[in-house]
């Protein structure tokens, strides 16, 4: 079964949003940005899974997608509340200015 | 080049404008709002790909919840726009990590072109049969489905216990 695509366009999408969301995650100083761009890292992967099921006609890629949102709802929320009680301590979530597990 | 292919093309343009929309923007709010519209349009891209069920989950959990969570959170916090502050532009830093993913993402897509195409598979059921992947998660993924209702249980008790303040009663 093939897609309406080639699977190579599919991979080369995926590869892009990934970089962009590495970039995001580099380069960017505000924690809800690289939280952000964890998120679409996530998505990219998940994009790559059902290029691959499609092309071989096995929906068990379609289930580690399910997965991922289901993991990822649960990091979302922890993580955000991370966010929450660090910014009642410290005023800010500019991750240079939380050093405090450094030594 | 048939209809889908050029809406999945519409759609895979839309979706990493907004994803760099989301990377480039200051306000983190509209950083939010530019990456639902990046994932409305990867939904497109999965009913394409004969995933109707995930392109629906990605529009209720992923845009839905996810990211509606994250603006909640930013209401709370009351972040605004913030202009960057004197003598925090790193030039060397932000040349290596483009050198760095640049390099990553040609070393991605030389491995993807180095693996080829994979022999399509004889398939006598679509994909787009929501009872096949439902009926595969409840038999043969049952015991990982119900260590991810843990999990989310476990993330919504630390979620609590991380955010309860006790000076509030």
């Amino acid at each position: 079964m093939s897609g309406p695509v080639p699977l190579l366009h599919v991979l080369i999408l995926s590869v892009a949003l990934f970089a962009i969301g590495l970039t995001g995650a580099l380069l960017r100083r505000n924690a809800i940005h690289i939280f952000l761009s964890i998120e679409l890292m996530m998505n990219a992967a998940n994009l790559a899974l059902i290029g691959y099921a499609l092309s071989w006609g096995t929906p068990e890629g379609q289930i580690v997608v399910f997965f991922v949102i289901a993991i990822a709802a649960a990091e979302a929320s922890v993580g955000l509340a991370i966010f929450v009680a660090l910014f009642r301590h410290t005023k800010t979530i500019d991750v240079n200015q939380v050093n405090l597990l450094k030594w | 080049m048939t209809g889908s292919a050029m809406v999945f093309y519409a759609a895979a343009v839309l979706t990493v404008v907004f994803a760099a929309v989301m990377v480039v923007h200051r306000n983190p709010v509209k950083s939010t709002l530019a990456l639902v519209v990046s994932f409305f349009g990867l939904a497109i891209c999965y009913v394409l790909l004969s995933a109707p069920l995930i392109a629906v989950l990605q529009v209720i959990v992923y845009a839905g919840a996810i990211l509606v969570l994250f603006l909640f959170v930013l209401m709370l916090l009351n972040l605004r726009e913030e202009p960057a502050p004197p003598g925090s532009s790193r030039p060397i830093q932000t040349v290596l990590s483009g050198v760095a993913i640049v390099s990553f993402a040609g070393l991605m897509l030389g491995l993807i072109r180095a693996s080829g195409d994979p022999a399509a598979g004889a398939d006598p059921q679509p994909l787009t049969d929501i009872a096949r992947v439902s009926r595969l998660l409840f038999s043969d993924y049952l015991l990982p489905f119900e260590a991810v209702s843990v999990l989310l249980l476990a993330a919504l008790v630390g979620a609590f216990v991380l955010v309860y303040s006790e000076k509030r009663a």
